[in-house]
């Protein structure tokens, strides 16, 4: 299995914090990668990088063996990594199909120019169509019309997945996706999650709920003050004595 | 396509063909709230679509009326080579307003745009014989086209046509991926840009497109009056554009439409009640909407027409 990212000797400050430190890991295609790591050890900050919204301050970040490191956010996205947000960011204004919608924004084939002329074939048919399956995929198929303000926190998470989704991405990018969510919601999300890396596409799943991560994910990485302590399988990760450590202190595992 | 051609050439007629209705003062009333209308729809694709708080909707109106009469009695020019030059002063003044201020917060667009403004007001009054100073340039009237003279309800034709001309790009364009991202852009710039949306080039397009669509309706305003003199397009007139944006419903065709009739025909019945007091009323009027009602007149008949169905 080849991979479709690569970071390598990741390193970013804020001031004298190193938040991240010489990080190295991939993610392979069609794999569920999960990174855990107690508050503090630097996902969220790797997140940003990769998805382009921090600059690095060394280091490499590859996708689909290209560098993108340094590239804005949106360029990211039309390459094929889209994300999910930890705290739902719906466009209000807008109701939910519409929502997804705005995830397809960089498939769409018609010039702006064709669109002031009203000349060319519009697809915006054929993208509807694809976000109303998108939408019926995460369980939202009867909110597709609904005003996204009125979606209760979970389904407003579950909208956030299916806009990742309408952008076609060949990696997705999750940011504590079971943070606020209640344990029924927790089951239905990993289940919605399998099924997108079955349809091929390469998750990264950050997340510090291990008992939510662990059953999901092929590979871990743990982070812990910016740096790599473990990484492999799922049962290897958890037997780790440096990751015990990290998530419960070191007397719990000298006891 | 073929639905929305007989669509618009139904809306052509009837706009156009009730001038042949009316007499001389009414057309002339008539003609404006016609153009009130276009500037409305087009301020609200700026401002309600993509959240852009600009005030030089007027302003861009003005160059394109200036333009338009500079380039042709005092350059004589073309008449179609002076319609280009003065989009393309359009389009060039909106990208050097919204290239520096749309990498910056909003705010800063509204600074920029309302010193852009009353700029053009002190160029108009200080540009000697080229813009005719306080007093305007009069005394010119619309070369005549293929022969024929346009006047009277004809013109009112030519302002129908570019009503709905600029109705249909907007439309077109709300409809589209470019609409979706304005409103993401608006709604919510990080999270737009993860899903693809470059921000600034989005929000750089709107003000650009929406600039020049004013400078075209400037154009024709140069020849409804036959005079163009700075008042018109100063500071209060693209105040009450966005009043007429808010209290008809920003973010939708129909409530720009609602409120630039509403807010131009209100003075009409006020003036004799109230006399010149009628901005109080139009403050009420903006407050109420604000605080009572954020989706507008179009929102209290969304809620109406909901509640029956």
């Amino acid at each position: 299995m080849g991979s479709i990212l690569q970071v390598a000797k990741l390193t970013k400050r804020f001031g004298g914090l190193t938040a991240v430190h010489d990080l190295d890991f991939e993610v392979r295609e069609g794999e569920i990668l999960g990174m855990i790591g107690p508050n503090g050890a630097g996902k969220t900050t790797t997140f940003n990088v990769v998805a382009g919204t921090y600059a690095a301050d060394s280091g490499e970040v590859r996708f689909a063996g290209e560098p993108i490191l340094g590239l804005p956010p949106h360029r990211i996205a039309a390459r094929g990594v889209m994300r999910t947000f930890q705290h739902n960011r719906p466009f209000a204004g807008m109701p939910v199909i519409d929502n997804v919608l705005v995830g397809a924004h960089t498939r769409f084939a018609a010039g702006l120019w064709s669109l002031v002329l009203g000349t060319g074939r519009s697809d915006e048919a054929q993208k509807r169509e694809r976000a109303e399956e998108l939408v019926r995929f995460v369980g939202l198929g009867e909110l597709r019309a609904a005003d996204v303000t009125t979606l209760s926190f979970g389904q407003g998470r579950l909208l956030e997945i299916a806009r990742a989704l309408a952008g076609e991405p060949r990696l997705i990018l999750f940011d504590e996706p079971a943070a606020g969510l209640t344990p029924p919601e927790c089951a239905r999300l990993a289940e919605i999650i399998r099924g997108i890396a079955a349809r091929g596409i390469a998750v990264l799943l950050i997340e510090h709920d291990m008992h939510f991560l662990l059953p999901l994910a092929q590979r871990v990485v743990v982070l812990d003050f910016g740096a790599k302590i473990a990484d492999g399988l799922p049962h290897e990760v958890r037997a780790n004595p440096a990751v015990m450590d990290a998530y419960l202190g070191r007397h719990a595992s000298a006891a | 396509m073929k639905n929305a051609m007989v669509r618009g050439l139904v809306a052509f007629l009837l706009l156009s063909g009730a001038a042949f209705f009316m007499g001389e003062y009414h057309n002339d009333v008539y003609r404006k709230l016609l153009l009130w209308v276009t500037l409305a729809l087009g301020y609200n694709f700026l401002f309600g679509i993509c959240g852009q708080v600009a005030f030089s909707h007027f302003a861009f109106y003005g160059i394109g009326a200036y333009s338009i009469v500079i380039f042709l009695f005092q350059l004589h020019l073309p008449f179609p080579i002076a319609v280009l030059c003065g989009i393309a002063l359009c389009v060039l003044f909106a990208l050097a307003v919204a290239i520096p201020t749309t990498r910056l917060e909003g705010f800063y667009l509204a600074l920029a745009t309302l010193a852009l403004g009353q700029l053009f007001i002190v160029v108009l009054n200080e540009g000697g014989a080229v813009t005719g100073g306080t007093g305007g340039i009069a005394n010119y009237r619309l070369p005549d086209i293929f022969g024929m003279r346009v006047r009277g309800p004809w013109y009112t034709a030519v302002i129908a046509l570019l009503l709905l001309f600029t109705y249909s790009i907007l439309k077109r364009l709300d409809g589209s991926w470019f609409g979706r991202a304005c409103r993401a852009v608006r709604d919510n710039p990080e999270a737009a840009a993860a899903m693809g949306v470059d921000v600034a080039r989005t929000r750089v397009i709107a003000f650009t497109l929406t600039s020049a669509l004013a400078g075209l309706a400037g154009m024709v305003y140069a020849f409804v009056d036959n005079t163009v003199n700075p008042p018109i397009f100063g500071i209060e007139n693209a105040f009450l554009l966005l009043f007429m944006v808010i209290v008809g419903g920003a973010g939708r065709h129909a409530g720009a439409v609602i409120g630039a009739v509403l807010l131009f025909l209100l003075p009409f019945w006020l003036s004799p009640l109230v006399g010149h007091h009628q901005a109080l009323v139009f403050g009420v009027l903006v407050v109420a909407a604000i605080l009572l009602e954020p989706g507008g007149l179009i929102g209290i008949w969304d809620r109406f027409s909901k509640s029956r169905s």
